[in-house]
């Protein structure tokens, strides 16, 4: 009858649990790798991190976006294949099994049971006896029958537990199942939209190559908000989209935050990320030798060359708010605004390239005007900011005339460095500029002249480049995904914890209590077990047992454990 | 002796019968109450938060709701008495009881609170919930001590003092994080949220759960001797978190974006049931293997006494598993909903979701060992040591050396 089949040895392996526990170990290892791997990053920081042999190692195995190769793929066809063959061959008994078993049991099972009881109860009948111990167990699901003179009362709980690991199992294929739908036919990527424009397609990597996929509709971004706490840490990112297909708005001005996407045709819009989308600024540029200044106005991302000079400014990020920490090292951070800063990086003839950030506002500490700030990286990384303060605040033209003349006066000096030749000629610059009205506030004016004395000839270009107007225009970068396989996900998942839930807490108890007649009564004998949860089913037991003493006690005399 | 026992009789008969039922029907009717409230009460909930449920009209919402909960309840119970009995209620009543005293403590612990115009954001030391913290640290870390020492000198009353302490640290843990819950909105409105944002606030609510988790499985089965092996395992999370506030990490701080959804209050409560157990696993392991090296070596049967057996530390672990796994599973399942609501997919191979994944399939294969291959007691009780390091790793470890989206836990 049961022909054997070439493949019997192969089905039986794949369906071993020593191979179940294999491949749960390897996936576990395998999904290891990727965390410590960055996945994803710049090809060159991977030649520079491992090196070519290395490099060229990993590559090939695919482990910079391990989670999408045939191998790993592989990997969770065969977790699923093992799964199928294990269902397959395991849920025909475990049907049969939670099928009602045979009321009738032999004394010799009876016997082996590790849970038993026997009470010899004398004056009550069998028939008496069977009511009293059936209303004992109502809680229990209970068959009766009668064989050789003796009755017998089958009692079940939880005899549905094996429909734990059936649904447990098949959960876990459905999730798969629907996890492999959703990588087939479902899409993931990113798209950035500048304010006031729109776009239709989004970009996303598969292996190392950026693709591209155009959606059925364009997306306009109409604004982009974002708002802070009191703290200046940013509280909501906020973009307001528009639909559009055919040049017709379908969704009209929508907002969207981090946790709120926006839902069109079964594509969902995430607020993903933020930048400067090409901000128009103008940038003062200040003559320290001549104290003229002229305005040029360019864009983020756009590069002003000085015919002049050949000196160029490549814009390269605005920001209108700056949150830094202006507390000493060691004191408790203290953050503060600065305002409105422009990035750019400044290259010219015999220049080393520096990256700078200008602020707009001059500095103000403790309530004090310290005149304009800029930051210089040397290297052009962002940590390597140093603040470099030009002293002067250049929207007033007497700070520099100050600025001048005291260096003239300082010049008329020559070698006299003392402190009152200093203190002498700032005072006969202060009367050349402003006669004997001396401003409310010149000591503060004092300080910035004194302090652009010090910065000021370092500065090896011959201008300043300073934030003097803006036009803020931000690009919002947007996540758009389709998944189909998505609900098939979560009905999977519910069915898992379901399946979880049945096979942790609701475990089968069975019971056969056997009503012996005897000369003066009937003898009765209670054997139980369970599968799951020994130490609560002991508790359960000797609750049982206690209400059966109850139920039994008056007409018992002898009760004895076996 | 008699006197004690003659107290938890008491103590558990007010659990059963219709006081228990009556009372977890009025406990359910003012949960309905309250959420009632939050989907169609006045002006609906939105940026007050807690303090949305603060106000009269919540009260009498929730009022309305505990009556109509005791009046049905207590009906229900004396039409049919055999409801009364329902295991549902009788082992959840406990837990809502306890619930009810930390919010009870917490209401007390914000009489202590600074005036309103001497809270700054900047400096939070005069907060109360800090004292009240620094309360569960010092009682969870006498517990652990007198649970050793209980182990020493198991008929003397230093076992039910490391209990007591043990329950002191809970109730001091619970009530904290809630009193932080009311600061956060005290420093700003706008910060307002729930006290499950960073690390150090999540490391008190897995101290609390731990030490939770463990008691419970203690008063079932009396099983004291494990608690020489759980407690030091949170007393080393206390130490962490001692260092953590010295850092400067305690603060209340404003949520990111990312962190701003109701998603937040439940996927990482459910997540730290599940490391909770775990470690409470791992506190059985460890316990089965001590008794096992000392059972070889032939130790003082005054000492083994003390120990559980080695098949009830078996199930033990095992049923700590059996709280944690399902859990665990349930609240990676939310956090892939979340990730599917806030990220752009339910799931992006983050190093967290990865390592959650991990964790996942290394209990998962302890089961199948355990069931299919019918594996039991020395290696099963490494894997709950092993698996407990995974978890660690996952918690912590990812945290600390591998950066991804869930970067706002970051040391």
């Amino acid at each position: 009858m049961n022909t054997q089949h070439w493949f019997k040895p192969y089905f039986d392996r794949l369906s071993s649990m020593s191979l179940a526990i294999a491949l749960l170990t390897v996936l576990a290892l395998a999904s290891a790798i990727g965390t410590v791997l960055k996945q994803n990053q710049e090809q060159a920081d991977y030649l520079t991190q491992f090196g070519s042999l290395w490099y060229n190692v990993f590559l090939s195995l695919g482990l910079f976006d391990m989670y999408h190769t045939p191998w790993f793929f592989g990997l969770l066809v065969f977790l699923m294949v093992s799964l199928c063959v294990c269902l397959w061959r395991n849920v025909p008994h475990m049907l049969k099994e939670m099928r009602p078993g045979k009321v009738v049991i032999a004394d010799k099972s009876l016997k082996a049971f590790h849970h038993l009881k026997l009470w010899k109860v004398d004056n009550m009948q069998t028939d008496e006896a069977r009511a009293v111990v059936g209303k004992a167990l109502s809680e229990w699901k209970q068959r009766s029958a009668e064989e050789d003179g003796r009755s017998y009362i089958r009692a079940d709980k939880g005899h549905y537990h094996k429909w734990g690991y059936i649904l447990v199992h098949s959960a876990i294929l459905v999730i798969l199942v629907g996890g492999w739908i959703g990588a087939q036919y479902g899409f993931r990527g990113t798209m950035t939209v500048v304010e006031n424009s729109t776009d239709n397609t989004i970009r996303f990597l598969r292996g190392t190559t950026t693709e591209q996929l155009k959606m059925p509709f364009d997306v306009r971004c109409d604004s982009f908000f974002i708002d802070f706490y009191p703290t200046g840490m940013p509280k909501e990112f906020r973009s307001t989209l528009s639909i559009l297909e055919n040049g017709k708005a379908v969704v009209d001005h929508k907002d969207i935050i981090v946790n709120e996407p926006l839902y069109y045709k079964g594509v969902r819009i995430y607020q993903a990320s933020f930048g400067d989308g090409g901000s128009n600024v103008a940038l003062r540029l200040f003559d320290p030798a001549t104290g003229k200044s002229r305005v040029i106005n360019t864009e983020v991302y756009k590069t002003w060359k000085d015919p002049e000079s050949g000196i160029s400014i490549e814009i390269t990020n605005f920001r209108p708010f700056n949150i830094e920490n202006m507390a000493e090292a060691g004191e408790a951070k203290r953050f503060q605004d600065l305002g409105p800063a422009v990035e750019y990086v400044v290259r010219g003839p015999n220049l080393k390239a520096v990256k700078v950030k200008s602020f707009m506002n001059t500095f103000e500490l403790n309530g004090q005007n310290r005149g304009h700030m800029i930051m210089v990286s040397m290297s052009g990384q962002d940590r390597d900011y140093q603040p470099f303060p030009l002293g002067l605040d250049f929207s007033k033209p007497t700070d520099w005339q100050l600025f001048q003349r005291f260096a003239e006066e300082l010049g008329k000096r020559g070698d006299n460095v003392s402190k009152e030749a200093n203190f002498a000629a700032f005072r006969s610059a202060m009367t050349s500029v402003f006669g004997d009205k001396r401003p409310d506030n010149f000591q503060q004016m004092g300080m910035r002249v004194l302090q652009a004395m010090n910065s000021l000839p370092n500065i090896p270009w011959p201008f300043i480049p300073v934030l003097d107007d803006y036009e803020q225009k931000y690009y919002t970068g947007l996540e758009l995904t389709q998944d189909p396989g998505m609900n098939i996900v979560w009905v999977g998942s519910a069915i898992l914890v379901i399946g979880l839930c049945i096979m942790f807490y609701v475990p089968h108890r069975k019971l056969w209590v056997v009503f012996k007649p005897t000369a003066k009564g009937v003898e009765i004998t209670l054997g139980a077990s369970t599968n799951r949860n020994k130490m609560g089913f002991e508790q359960e037991f000797n609750a049982l047992l206690t209400r059966l003493d109850e139920s039994l006690r008056p007409q018992s005399n002898d009760r004895s454990t076996a | 002796m008699t006197a004690i026992t003659a107290s938890r009789l008491t103590l558990t008969g007010i659990n059963r019968g219709l006081p228990g039922f009556a009372r977890f029907c009025t406990y359910i009717g003012a949960i309905i109450g309250v959420s009632a409230f939050a989907m169609f009460g006045p002006d609906g909930y939105g940026d007050e938060g807690l303090l949305y449920f603060l106000s009269a009209s919540s009260f009498s919402w929730i009022g309305i709701g505990a009556v109509a909960g005791l009046a049905s309840g207590t009906a229900l119970g004396m039409a049919r008495p055999s409801v009364t009995e329902s295991k549902w209620s009788i082992n959840i009543v406990p837990f809502l009881d306890g619930a009810l005293l930390m919010i009870l403590l917490a209401a007390i612990w914000t009489m202590f609170e600074p005036a309103a115009s001497a809270v700054d954001y900047r400096d939070q030391s005069n907060l109360f919930s800090g004292t009240v913290i620094m309360t569960m640290n010092i009682t969870l870390l006498a517990s652990a001590l007198l649970y050793i020492t209980h182990l020493f000198a198991p008929a003397s009353i230093v076992g039910r003092l490391a209990t007591a302490s043990a329950w002191v640290g809970v109730y001091a843990g619970g009530s904290a994080l809630l009193l932080r819950w009311y600061e956060s909105y005290m420093l700003d409105m706008a910060i307002g949220h729930a006290p499950v944002s960073n690390l150090y606030e999540v490391f008190i609510l897995l101290f609390c759960i731990t030490t939770i988790v463990y008691l419970s499985l203690e008063r079932r089965y009396g099983a004291r001797a494990m608690g020489a092996f759980v407690m030091p395992l949170v007393s080393a999370g206390v130490f962490f978190g001692i260092w953590l506030s010295a850092h400067g990490h305690a603060d209340i701080k404003p949520l990111v974006p990312a962190l701003q959804s109701y998603w937040m209050k439940i996927h990482v409560p459910m997540n730290f049931i599940g490391y909770g157990s775990f470690a409470v696993a791992c506190g059985a392991g460890m316990a089965y293997l001590v008794r096992e090296r000392l059972e070889m070596r032939g130790a003082k049967s005054s000492l083994l006494a003390v120990f559980p057996s080695l098949d009830q530390l078996d199930q033990l672990a095992y049923k700590a598993v059996a709280i944690g796994f399902p859990a665990f599973t349930l609240a990676t399942i939310l956090g892939a909903a979340w990730a599917a609501e806030a990220w752009g997919g339910y799931w992006s191979w983050d190093p967290k979701e990865t390592w959650a994944l991990i964790v996942w399939l290394v209990y998962g294969a302890y089961l199948h060992v355990r069931v299919s291959h019918g594996w039991k007691g020395h290696s099963l009780a490494w894997w709950t040591v092993a698996g407990f390091l995974v978890t660690v790793f996952c918690f912590i470890g990812v945290n600390m050396y591998l950066s991804g989206l869930h970067s706002y836990g970051r040391l």
